[in-house]
């Protein structure tokens, strides 16, 4: 009798245990967890030369199953400013972060500031850290000496003859400076040298800065700020029939590359950039042990006779989003 | 722990009635429960299966039919702007009429449309709208539209999504088309002639559609492709392109409308495949399989959630039942355990009409068998008093024969005095001997009737022998039997020391430890060892001298009142003599324990043995 009564709440005891197990699963199921929510703080984030790269972090998203907010940092902030608006940006709920290199340097400290307290990801400049800082973006250095090779090939025989000339927005980042050492490395050899190299932001500002350097053959647009406003200038014939080659991820870039105002047309692939860069943080996410990976990305070169071509189609797709 | 859980369970199962009762329902319930609730799983998935796969076709059906419309409208832009239009115009002079044609259509299709365009066979633009600057050099007899225009002229072609690279943009935008070419007769100063009507149309309002159908977050995707499996429209299209992820597309452009059960990249899915008409074009539904787990899951939970109450309810009632059930046998047991410790409870009788039956069965066994031991200890009473009795009555006659034969003798020899004395001791010695009937005496008593007898014996041996008493005061006011002392005497006259002239017999009566003890010792030739065992175990000895009844008769009188412990002991040496002991428990002789031991009754002598120890420790 005793045994029976002992075996009765045994059992009785065991199956509530089990009905509140599985209603809470139930009601969590039902709930549903809150996705982790990823902010990504970029630059002049509305401008199209981001179209590319949002659309890989919506894709990325999507597929990863968490919600990505970009936050806009507006015009040139230093790197206590940036530091404050991380610092927001994690006690209002961010569970990750994406970052550009801050221009004028103090990336590794705000690195060091996010990542004790959530996971951090650097974009646009995978050599960041020499390897040490997880980032994602392309070879910087391999693009810019990318652009010398076209430059070379385009030439041919007359490039000694030629007179380059540098435009950078960028040239206080690494990645501007990785761009610019990776063209000057290789055309070191030929022993050209450049005839100046000048840093601007701002359509206004370049197109100031442009009338005021001395004419040259060949412009060379580390970014696509300056390879939008010196397309701007070609097709106003303000470039004294300076060609322009560089580097652009935006549709105005392709726009005049389109219009034989761009030479040549060195493309990030910034889908992937967002896409992956996305993609590891969310992996880090659902995993407190997985260890962020830096990559490389790859670019293509677009060559106004081919820039409509199915494979340049799926690039230019990207970047009409 | 596995050999434990099983000694625990067949402990439980063995246990008792009501835990093997429940056990039995309660697995039974969960058996039953299981094959329910699996049953019900199985069929609710089949049917949410059904029910997505259907809710599926349905929508891709309706997304069809919006596809198709979408196409219809192109054709009939194109059939409009080949028939209102060109047509009906000669474009040598009439290119302004044609123009305005084609801006009446486009303003009343701009939400859809992105350009219309008319080229001759050579690939020079005619007429377009909106009116906007063609880029420099196109080229457009290489690009695909107008070659597949060209070499199939009865045809309207659609192509897959493309880049509408033909007109400047200032935008610097570029738009994604679905371009419509068609071979048209174009009139020329009165010739006709071939040219190529184009009708871009916005892809957006495909993207559209295809989005919103997509939008469901719930693992199901849809993917629109031409019939060579050149993907239109993919939610990971961009993915696909940049090998990040993989589709069946090449495959699944092959299928004819229907669904379809396949395994792509490891993983098992449903595929819906729908034609769009006039294109050929393929939209294709996929529905992986975990998403029908997915969908299943708050469904699962919810019936495991109802499986473990019904159990719970089960295993309740179970135990009402396993209760109601059990507990008139339980207390039938209970009321059974009780008798057999002793005590006399009335016997449970509940429940069911069998178990009923049963207790009332059960009862009248117990008072059956009570009634039956009441008759068995009254008959064994009996029986031991009637054998007592009856050795009892088998001494009178045996002494009687030998005084009575002494007497004669002396009245034979005239030896008057000595018989008269014989004949007085005689007297005293069968009044003592009847004791008012009672066969439990006083040892003093006991002692007396003893003298009285040697006394007898002393005239008839003519004082051959000398008799001695040791008696210790403190023996005579116990129990002893009647008669016990006179056939070890008469032994002991006639096998010790008969024949001799300084015989003397020694009767002794003292405590010992806890016994009395009684003897009588002669001096006489002794009994060889092996007679001595035999004395008191072989009552068919044929005797040499009296009748035959001795020390077995006084023995086994003794154990009948007092129990196997007493009794006779003989203790013989040839040529010193013999000592036959009797050993008595110290029963104080009172009426009360004369009466229970006269009774017979074994637990009566107990009592009274039990009682005189307390009494000793009491005054200990």
């Amino acid at each position: 009798m005793k045994n029976s009564r002992k075996m009765f709440i045994l059992i009785e005891a065991i199956l509530a245990f089990m009905l509140i197990l599985v209603t809470a699963a139930m009601l969590r199921a039902r709930n549903g967890k809150e996705p982790d929510r990823i902010a990504v703080i970029l630059r002049e984030p509305d401008t199209s030369q981001w179209a590319a790269f949002k659309y890989g972090l919506r894709a990325a998203a999507e597929d990863a199953g968490v919600e990505v907010q970009i936050v806009s940092a507006e015009g040139q902030l230093s790197a206590e400013e940036e530091g404050s608006m991380l610092d927001r940006e994690i006690v209002d709920g961010a569970d990750a972060i994406i970052l550009q290199p801050v221009p004028g340097g103090g990336t590794g400290e705000l690195l060091e500031m996010i990542g004790s307290r959530v996971p951090a990801i650097l974009v646009g400049c995978p050599s960041f850290g020499e390897g040490q800082v997880p980032a994602v973006g392309p070879d910087n250095g391999a693009m810019g000496a990318a652009l010398a090779g076209e430059l070379q090939k385009d030439c041919g025989e007359s490039f000694p003859e030629k007179t380059i000339g540098i435009l950078s927005e960028t040239a206080d980042t690494k990645e501007g400076q990785d761009r610019e050492n990776g063209f000057v490395e290789a055309l070191r050899e030929t022993g050209k040298m450049i005839a100046w190299s000048v840093s601007a932001s701002g359509q206004d500002e370049w197109k100031e800065l442009l009338a005021a350097q001395p004419a040259v053959d060949i412009m060379i647009c580390l970014d696509d700020s300056s390879l939008v406003a010196a397309g701007k200038e070609a097709a106003a014939g303000n470039l004294h029939g300076a060609r322009v080659y560089g580097i652009g991820h935006s549709t105005e870039a392709v726009y005049y590359l389109d219009m034989g105002n761009v030479e040549r047309l060195v493309v990030p692939d910034e889908f992937n950039v967002g896409y992956q860069s996305l993609t590891e943080v969310a992996h880090r996410l659902k995993n407190r042990f997985y260890k962020m990976k830096s990559a490389d990305i790859s670019y293509t070169v677009l060559y106004r006779e081919t820039l409509f071509s199915r494979e340049n189609q799926d690039l230019l797709f990207t970047m009409s989003q | 722990m596995k050999n434990k859980f099983f000694e625990y369970l067949e402990k439980v199962t063995h246990g008792g009635i009501q835990s093997t009762i429940m056990l039995a329902f309660s697995a039974i319930s969960i058996a039953l429960m299981l094959i329910l609730g699996l049953a019900l799983e199985a069929r609710f998935s089949a049917v949410f299966r059904n029910e997505v796969i259907q809710s599926t076709q349905k929508l891709m059906e309706q997304t069809g039919e919006s596809l198709e419309d979408y196409l219809i409208a192109m054709r009939q832009i194109s059939d409009a702007a080949y028939y209102n239009a060109i047509k009906e115009y000669d474009i040598s002079g009439e290119t302004q009429d044609i123009q305005k044609s084609l801006n009446l259509l486009y303003e009343a299709n701009k939400e859809s449309l992105r350009s219309i365009a008319l080229y001759n066979h050579y690939g020079s633009l005619i007429a377009a709208e909106p009116v906007a600057s063609q880029k420099e050099d196109p080229d457009v007899t290489r690009q695909g539209w107008f070659m597949r225009a060209m070499e199939e002229m009865e045809n309207m072609h659609f192509s897959t999504p493309h880049i509408q690279n033909l007109f400047l943009d200032t935008t610097y935008r570029y738009y994604w088309v679905v371009s419509l070419s068609r071979m048209v007769e174009l009139t020329n100063g009165g010739d006709s002639g071939q040219g190529v009507l184009l009708v871009d149309m916005d892809f957006s309002g495909i993207s559209r559609l295809m989005k919103k159908i997509n939008d469901e977050n719930s693992g199901q995707y849809y993917y629109l492709c031409d019939s060579s499996g050149e993907i239109i429209y993919h939610p990971r299209q961009v993915q696909l392109s940049d090998g990040i992820g993989r589709e069946n597309n090449r495959i699944e452009a092959a299928y004819k409308d229907g669904i379809y059960d396949e395994i792509f990249d490891g993983a098992s899915r449903t595929v819906i495949v729908n034609t769009v008409s006039y294109t050929g074009w393929k939209l294709v539904g996929v529905l992986p399989e975990a998403m029908f787990a997915y969908g299943m899951v708050n469904l699962r939970y919810f019936l495991v959630m109802m499986l473990i109450l019904m159990v719970m309810m089960l295993v309740v009632i179970n135990r009402i039942v396993s209760v109601r059930i059990s507990r008139p046998i339980l207390k039938l047991n209970e009321s059974v355990l009780e008798y057999e410790a002793g005590a006399k409870p009335e016997i449970h009788i509940a429940g069911s009409q069998e178990i009923r039956h049963l207790g009332y069965s059960i009862q009248k066994s117990y008072e059956k068998i009570e009634d039956l031991m009441k008759t068995i200890v009254w008959e064994q009473n009996e029986r031991r008093k009637s054998e007592l009795d009856a050795l009892q009555s088998q001494i009178n006659p045996h002494f009687l024969y030998n005084a009575l034969d002494s007497i004669t003798w002396m009245i034979e020899g005239e030896r008057n005095d000595e018989a008269v004395y014989m004949v007085t001791q005689l007297a005293r010695f069968f009044r003592l001997s009847l004791s008012r009937g009672y066969t439990v005496i006083c040892v003093r008593d006991e002692l007396q009737h003893a003298q009285t007898y040697m006394n007898i014996q002393k005239v008839r041996c003519k004082d051959s022998f000398s008799v001695l008493l040791d008696i210790d005061p403190a023996v005579e006011e116990y129990c002893a039997v009647k008669l016990i002392l006179q056939p070890i005497l008469e032994n002991a006259i006639n096998y010790g020391v008969s024949g001799m002239d300084d015989g003397e017999i020694t009767i002794i009566g003292k405590m010992d430890g806890e016994d009395v003890l009684l003897a009588v010792r002669d001096n006489g030739i002794g009994i060889p060892e092996e007679e001595a065992q035999l004395l008191l175990t072989d009552n068919n000895r044929v005797h040499k001298h009296g009748s035959g009844v001795g020390l077995v008769n006084v023995n086994r009188r003794i154990q009948l009142l007092f129990g196997k412990a007493y009794g006779l002991c003989i203790e013989s040496e040839p040529d010193e003599g013999t000592t036959v002991s009797i050993r008595l428990p110290a029963i104080p002789f009172t009426e009360e324990n004369r009466l229970l031991l006269e009774k017979g009754y074994v637990s009566g002598r107990e009592e009274i043995i039990n009682k005189i120890s307390r009494e000793d420790s009491d005054e200990e």
